[in-house]
């Protein structure tokens, strides 16, 4: 058993979709749960190549085809995940802030939260503040993260901030930033709540809350 | 010797006296003149005067007419986003939802988009000062043009169709190399080819789809007898070595890189290297002392002034300080004198008395011109300028003088008037004009309101 879900995670670490779709099937008819593919199979090779970017030893285009690979095998997975009484393990909202339309960083801290089997609610480019803050509520998340690639835009982070002040759930969730120009200092500057400088380290990081806040 | 003729030398790879300074102003320069984003990249005048005034301000040994990745992707059909503080961005991408490459008919022409705005405004600059300074036409360079083409499939595609990718990229270079011909055309001493995105890809996807594409563009602007420049943005260390082998004259990095490592392998190749004062930290953000310092250690660990031009990591933010390019322009121009001023803004161990004028019990109105260096900093040279000729329209009214922040003295002085940013005017102690030069309107004004 172990093997096939070590062939899956190879294979969805080389890009490898047709492979990992087969295989995940193949794993199905054996009567593994659902459960043990996504996680000893699928996440587990979505974690080596968020390790390996975080490292610079792979790139945007080596994430983007596992992470291809990685939702061909989820998609035949979902049906049977729900009565596997698998859960997520929290729930964000995610978007490049208002004014800024640069997406290949965050669809990348997407793939990679989504490896690491939180559920992502995104809301794409140009989002405006309260906009996170509605969809924050109206879900239940625990998180929203924001995304910027200039400096012209970064600023309006701070605003995501301040309409979660504005809406009372402050305390309910936590606010991560990143992109190109910003640091941990401009974090702690605007009150949000987390700063990490890659994709990888933000799915990490976004884990961490989430289980603190359990 | 002219800038023009410092860049060159750097370029033809001869040691110097000084490191050669290219302030990339892109959209910054229509700070300069109270002129958004916007309208720097879509009104000649306006684009004009702007970049006189980078010229007249920061002294640039060479600088770029136009800094706008977006301009050829205009012309092949992807809609743009506008902006007051920054450059356009790509909004949609015509190829997105077609594996296709644009036939070479659609390539770019001097008379679409705004090309003949920026044509134009690179032969008003040629003629302004083509004498003095080197002017870079920036193209976009392959793999960005292709993603702006294309969009995000295009790092999928790296690997599921590579012909059409090679087929892509072939375009886009093709256009690299009509748009390299229409700027030499217009009077460009040095093509940059811009492509952030180099910093997004392994070395080997690099050496797969890049490396004859690019070789293929450095010859085209060789044979034109003009220099050649590669620029990315982000953590492109990895790739270095490989850009270099493309033969570009020159490459810029930016603060993501190791510039001291970096040129190590650039040497190696005899290729210029340009960077990388951080452009967010340090350029934005920072004090006016903070870039003269930053500029003048990164010079210090240069043995000497040879393959190296100072630089802004990438196109500098709208909103950058005057004072602060400034600074940097004066730490290139007077590397000694800004590396001694810096110091002894640090050491702050001498024991000076300075008193300063009883400012509630003046017998005529005070102005203070407080400057890097009149003599050697264009902006402070500006500044001082107005206030002499302020001085002559007064006469006995006023009192003026100089303080130069060269002098110990006036380092305590600053400190004790709260002086944040040079060049500076106060009246009666107060900060009238700072980096800015007022017009001699602006400046009769302030004093009158003082007499």
């Amino acid at each position: 058993m172990m093997s096939i879900l070590n062939d899956i995670s190879e294979n969805l670490q080389r890009g490898k979709a047709k492979v990992v779709k087969e295989l995940v099937q193949q794993a199905i008819d054996q009567g593994i749960s659902a459960k043990e593919i996504l996680e000893d199979g699928l996440l587990a090779g979505m974690s080596v190549v968020g390790e390996k970017f975080k490292n610079n030893e792979v790139f945007v285009p080596e994430v983007l085809v596992a992470a291809r690979a990685m939702n061909m095998g989820t998609a035949l997975l979902k049906p049977l995940l729900a009565g596997d009484g698998v859960e997520s393990h929290g729930k964000v909202v995610l978007g490049t802030i208002k004014g800024d339309l640069h997406d290949i960083g965050k669809n990348l801290v997407k793939m990679m939260m989504e490896g690491k089997g939180l559920e992502v609610i995104d809301l794409g480019t140009d989002v405006a503040p309260e906009k996170y803050v509605e969809v924050a509520k109206n879900e239940g998340c625990q998180i929203i993260a924001c995304s910027s690639l200039l400096t012209t835009t970064m600023g309006m982070m701070e605003d995501v901030v301040k309409a979660a002040e504005a809406a009372g759930i402050r305390d309910q969730v936590k606010i991560m930033v990143g992109g190109a120009p910003v640091t941990d200092e401009f974090c702690k500057k605007i009150g949000a709540d987390k700063y990490t400088a890659d994709a990888a380290s933000a799915a990490d990081a976004a884990l961490e809350l989430c289980e603190a806040m359990a | 010797m002219t800038g023009k003729e410092q860049l060159f030398a750097t370029l033809r790879h001869e040691v110097t006296e000084r490191a050669s300074w290219v302030p990339f102003a892109g959209v910054h320069a229509g700070a300069l003149i109270g002129a958004d984003a916007t309208q720097v990249l879509t009104d000649e005048d306006t684009l004009f005067k702007s970049l006189m005034e980078v010229n007249r301000l920061y002294r640039p040994d060479g600088q770029p007419v136009v800094f706008d990745l977006q301009l050829e992707a205009e012309i092949l059909g992807c809609d743009l986003a506008w902006a007051k503080d920054g450059p356009p961005s790509v909004a949609s991408h015509p190829l997105a939802d077609t594996m296709t490459v644009p036939c070479k008919c659609k390539l770019p022409k001097p008379n679409q988009g705004r090309l003949p705005l920026v044509l134009s405004v690179m032969r008003r600059m040629k003629e302004a000062v083509g004498e003095t300074t080197a002017l870079y036409g920036l193209i976009c360079g392959p793999f960005t043009l292709a993603s702006h083409l294309r969009g995000n499939d295009l790092f999928m595609d790296m690997y599921d169709d590579e012909d059409y990718v090679n087929d892509l990229l072939a375009f886009c270079t093709e256009c690299g190399k009509l748009m390299s011909d229409y700027f030499i055309e217009a009077g460009m001493d040095v093509i940059a080819v811009v492509d952030p995105l180099v910093s997004q890809i392994s070395t080997s996807h690099f050496e797969d789809f890049l490396s004859g594409p690019y070789t293929e563009l450095f010859d085209h602007i060789r044979s034109k007898g003009v220099f050649s420049s590669f620029f990315v943005c982000g953590d492109a260390a990895r790739n270095i070595e490989a850009m270099c082998q493309t033969s570009p004259d020159s490459v810029s990095v930016d603060e993501n890189v190791d510039i001291i490592t970096a040129k190590a392998i650039t040497d190696k190749y005899d290729v210029v290297i340009g960077g990388n004062i951080p452009l967010t930290s340090i350029m934005l953000h920072g004090t006016q002392q903070d870039n003269m310092k930053y500029a003048v250690d990164l010079l210090a660990q240069l043995p000497e002034y040879k393959n190296f031009i100072l630089a802004p990591g990438c196109d500098m933010p709208y909103a950058v300080p005057v004072e602060n390019t400034i600074g940097v322009a004066q730490a290139a121009l007077e590397t000694e004198s800004v590396r001694k001023m810096v110091e002894n803004y640090i050491s702050d161990t001498f024991n000076i008395d300075v008193q300063l004028p009883d400012y509630e019990h003046l017998e005529r109105p005070l102005v203070e011109v407080c400057t890097l260096d009149s003599a050697t900093c264009a902006a402070c040279t500006y500044m001082m300028g107005a206030a002499v000729a302020a001085k002559e329209r007064f006469g006995t009214e006023i009192d003026m003088v100089e303080y130069k922040f060269t002098e110990k003295e006036n380092i305590v002085r600053f400190k004790m008037m709260g002086v944040k940013s040079l060049p500076s005017i106060y009246i009666n102690g107060q900060l009238k004009f700072s980096s800015v030069i007022p017009s001699s309107e602006e400046l009769d004004a302030a004093i009158k309101e003082m007499l």
